[in-house]
């Protein structure tokens, strides 16, 4: 990645598109202080993230491809393991889960479930943490429609407590209508930042599939 | 000349002292006849295999609080000269032991130590070159340098007293009285080998420099 | 953020797994049980060599054992999502380190029944001494080993680099539970070796918590 430099104000949807492999989950993760910038910095709410990474993980969740949840523990157990782990060990498990419509399945071990409910669990373990930066990437991958309304509740309870949400997908059309800023990414680098309303959808398609 | 090759010349020249001083001044040993002049290698090898572990423990600790470079190369280049004369006390204590013992191996606490002590900083040098990212395999060849070097002592007691409370302890090559022609020996060799360490440890030290001037920012 | 919560939940979370799948602690004990039986044939079946085929098969059950402590993080890809909680890692060292011993101790209970079958030695009434002197060793190789278990995560080889590091460095446990299982078995005296085993989880205790953040650091 080079010369990404952006501010996000609380109360934001910013959208980051880009083809693959142009550094979308890259700058994701170094956003939630899975990498360390070679060059340069960054902070979230205050914290750097790079002397103050713990406290940028209090203020964080990031929901990445993979469920990080255990196949051979139940949803609930797995979601009252994030909770604990999050320093909540007090959360209504129940009710997050019939909040992610993950109720019928709560006592059945991971390894059963679909893509599409293992994606409902993941975003119930960072939802529960009330993070004031949501980091989503590739969200919706298996999601019905319900899940993607999930997603949109989610961003939307995320902002509305004063928080930002950052979302990087190839499914850009799902989130237009809340973004607020566009980052389009190519080959790492930033082709495109500004708001929404100056981007056509022209612009965004061709900027997703990386035609330029 | 530089301070590095007026060390190089100190060494050899001790080293050509002590040799001679070790191989023809100094009176055979009344037990063991010419072959005690062995210890003159064998301890002096063991002795800067011990230092230079010692030295990759206070470097690693340095490396892994203040995380500058040169930390690292000194704990690397300490760790590859521990580990060269402790291969080399092994050996010269097992050409030792074998005339004057009849075995190859005497089993004794010290031996097997020093064999632990091989294999674990030779493994932290296998770490180091089986880690993908150089940096991390210098912070994870900086811990087993750490824990390697904490953990000699509770090993050498225990191999000690594994066998103490059950045989009667052979006799160490070390635990001999020595005349003192044959300290005088001892001590010069043990001197010039020190000496030779040093100068090689800072030979390795800035070649680790210079090779990490194009690997590493 | 509590500390001990999030420990307890990692322990938990780490037997829990381990009960539902039982992965690691059926390979380390079928790997002890050969070790058993091959030391038992080939070296001999007397009384008096039980402590030291019963150690030596924890030691290379251990070495199975302890990597499975963080690969098993890997293989769910939950290592990344564990490492972004907030909080000390040294929680998580803790949490592993405690399932760790609880499953070692587990394994050693076994062989100790296995021991007083195949070797004839009266291990029911020393029972509870057998095994507090097996915790106390079995405390000092957790720590090391979940210490060595994130050490050897990002090597290449790392089945190779466990042994050769695990054994060294655990000798000091190995030769203890040996002598002191001995002294229990024949009413000998204990001598130093209580202290050994003391000093060296003391020493471990307190230097790898620290040192396993260090290994962490980057996910």
């Amino acid at each position: 990645m080079r010369d990404v430099t952006f501010v996000l104000p609380p109360h934001s949807v910013l959208l980051v598109v880009g083809p693959n492999a142009s550094g979308k989950t890259t700058l994701l993760r170094l956003l939630a202080t899975a990498l360390r910038p070679t060059d340069g910095g960054g902070s979230v709410f205050g914290h750097d993230l790079v002397r103050d990474a713990d406290a940028v993980r209090v203020l964080t969740a990031f929901v990445g491809t993979s469920a990080g949840a255990y196949d051979l523990l139940t949803v609930r157990e797995n979601l009252a393991f994030a909770a604990a782990m999050r320093g909540r060990p007090d959360a209504p498990v129940a009710t997050w889960l019939d909040r992610v419509g993950l109720t019928p399945v709560a006592d059945d071990p991971v390894r059963v479930l679909s893509s599409g409910m293992k994606r409902r669990l993941a975003l119930a373990q960072a939802w529960l943490a009330a993070p004031r930066l949501l980091l989503l990437d590739e969200p919706y991958g298996g999601l019905d429609r319900d899940g993607v309304a999930l997603v949109a509740e989610m961003t939307e309870d995320t902002t509305r407590r004063g928080g930002s949400v950052v979302i990087a997908t190839h499914e850009w059309e799902r989130v237009m209508s809340e973004a607020d800023a566009v980052l389009a990414l190519a080959a790492g680098q930033p082709v495109e930042v500004g708001p929404v309303a100056q981007l056509t959808a022209a612009d965004l398609a061709a900027a997703a599939g990386g035609r330029r | 000349m530089t301070a590095q090759t007026g060390l190089g010349a100190v060494a050899v020249l001790l080293l050509g002292i002590a040799a001679y001083v070790s191989l023809f001044a100094s009176p055979p040993d009344a037990f063991q006849g010419e072959y005690v002049r062995i210890m003159y290698a064998h301890v002096p090898n063991a002795w800067v295999a011990y230092l230079a572990f010692a030295i990759t423990f206070a470097a690693s600790v340095l490396y892994l609080w203040k995380r500058r470079p040169a930390y690292d190369h000194l704990a690397h280049s300490a760790t590859e000269l521990g580990v060269l004369f402790t291969g080399l006390a092994l050996a010269t204590g097992s050409i030792w032991g074998r005339p004057v013992w009849g075995t190859w191996w005497t089993w004794d606490a010290r031996l097997v130590t020093t064999a632990m002590l091989f294999l674990i900083y030779t493994t932290a040098l296998l770490v180091r070159g089986l880690s993908d990212d150089p940096l991390r395999g210098a912070r994870l060849a900086a811990v087993i340098g750490i824990v390697g070097f904490l953990d000699v002592p509770i090993i050498h007691y225990s191999v000690v007293w594994f066998r103490t409370l059950h045989q009667p302890a052979s006799i160490a090559p070390g635990s001999l009285k020595i005349a003192p022609p044959m300290l005088l020996a001892l001590m010069l060799s043990l001197l010039a080998f020190t000496v030779l360490f040093m100068y090689l440890l800072r030979l390795r030290t800035s070649l680790a420099r210079l090779e990490a001037g194009g690997e590493m920012r | 953020m509590n500390g001990f919560l999030r420990a307890a939940a990692v322990a938990r979370k780490d037997l829990r797994v381990e009960w539902r799948g039982r992965q690691t602690i059926t390979a380390t004990g079928m790997v002890a049980l050969l070790m058993i039986l091959l030391l038992g044939f080939v070296v001999g079946s007397e009384p008096a060599r039980a402590a030291a085929i019963l150690w030596v098969a924890m030691g290379f059950a251990a070495v199975l054992g302890i990597p499975r402590v963080t690969q098993g993080e890997v293989d769910q890809q939950a290592l990344e999502t564990l490492l972004l909680y907030p909080g000390s890692r040294e929680h998580l060292f803790w949490g592993k380190c405690a399932a760790l011993t609880v499953m070692l101790s587990a394994l050693l209970v076994a062989l100790l029944v296995l021991l007083g079958v195949l070797f004839g030695v009266d291990v029911w009434d020393h029972g509870g001494a057998l095994v507090g002197v097996g915790v106390l060793g079995i405390v000092g190789l957790s720590v090391i080993g979940t210490l060595l278990a994130a050490l050897v995560l990002h090597v290449r080889g790392r089945e190779l680099l466990m042994p050769l590091l695990l054994l060294p460095l655990a000798l000091p446990v190995v030769l203890g539970c040996v002598r002191l299982t001995e002294a229990i078995l024949t009413g000998t005296a204990a001598g130093l070796w209580p202290a050994v085993l003391v000093s060296f989880d003391v020493v471990s205790v307190l230097v790898c918590p620290i040192l396993f953040e260090v290994v962490m650091d980057e996910v």
